[in-house]
């Protein structure tokens, strides 16, 4: 199934510039409604509180880290079977593999360009 | 017996004259070390500062390319308006050239998102910039558990403000808060008479 046009995307970044990054491909993309969080509590709060189709983390953050947050969502009824993209400098296959056994949907090593952001968008999706 | 405890006697002395050059040294050693420290704080500040700096100066370009985006975006569906108009009323020649200065502006796009996704750089220099702050940190504590352990005197050594660190510093300093705007250098430039 492809994804929804107007589903609410959350992008989780304590990072401004990457986050307007995220928000704007997907904007060219064509997701329009984007909302940011700076960690994953913050992020955690705002999920528990609205309905969101999917999930753009980085993994580095203070106050609770990307693979925190997916191991929350998962450990979540709620929120378990919302798609969890990470979006991250670590770049080791150990960190790979950790966020596989966290439940990832998908891994994107920055920096990244547009057209990796869109073909895992469509692997998550499909 | 007595022979074993000359023997034993002249040892412990070794080994205390010993550790008394060696905490000698260490002192020596040392208290110009704990001096220089005292630069380290500072050049903390200044790898933060590096982060804002870079960060805003991503955060503009990253306006800008939003406003092109914009101004892309409309003129790209005035132009697919008016080619409509034009298969409409029959002038397809000048239909099918704005139909290629459309895909012309399309490339443009692209350039655009790039432009973009290569500012990422500066999260990724952000990221280093903590790390090397963490581990600056780091060592500042163990030259202050140093301190502790071997009691360094630090009453009476002054910071370190001379050498390479000491004008590396200064000038980071300077640049900070004697640095001119242009302005100011426009005002100075016209007394000198510059026009």
């Amino acid at each position: 199934m492809p994804a929804d046009p107007n589903m609410k995307i959350l992008v989780v970044d304590d990072m401004s510039t990457m986050r307007r990054i995220v928000k704007n491909i997907m904007k060219q993309l064509g997701f329009a409604n984007v909302e940011e969080a700076e960690n994953g509590v913050d992020a955690l709060s705002k999920l528990r509180a609205e309905s969101f189709g999917f999930v753009i983390s980085d993994w580095n953050m203070p106050v609770m880290t990307g693979i925190d947050l997916l191991r929350a969502i998962r450990a979540d009824d709620k929120l378990k079977t919302i798609p969890v993209l990470m979006v991250t400098a670590e770049a080791q296959k150990e960190n790979l593999i950790e966020a596989i056994q966290a439940g990832v949907s998908n891994y994107i090593v920055k920096p990244f360009t547009a057209e990796v952001l869109q073909e895992k968008l469509i692997k998550i999706f499909k | 017996m007595l022979n074993g405890n000359v023997k034993l006697y002249d040892e412990l002395g070794e080994l205390a004259r010993y550790l008394e050059s060696a905490m000698r040294k260490m002192t020596e050693v040392g208290a110009p070390m704990v001096a220089n420290s005292a630069q380290l704080p500072q050049a903390t500040a200044h790898l933060l500062d590096l982060n804002t700096m870079t960060e805003e100066g991503t955060l503009e370009v990253m306006r800008l390319t939003e406003i092109i985006q914009d101004n892309r975006a409309r003129a790209a569906k005035e132009l697919a308006s008016v080619v409509s108009t034009l298969e409409a009323v029959d002038c397809r020649t000048l239909a099918a050239r704005l139909g290629k200065t459309a895909q012309d502006l399309m490339h443009d796009e692209k350039h655009l998102i790039d432009i973009m996704t290569a500012l990422s750089f500066q999260d990724l220099v952000a990221q280093r910039v903590k790390k090397l702050v963490t581990i600056v940190e780091d060592v500042q504590c163990k030259l202050v558990e140093l301190v502790v352990v071997f009691g360094l005197n630090q009453e009476g050594t002054a910071p370190e403000t001379q050498g390479k660190a000491g004008e590396m510093l200064r000038q980071l300093e300077a640049s900070k808060s004697t640095a001119i705007k242009q302005d100011l250098a426009d005002e100075l430039l016209s007394e000198f008479g510059f026009k």
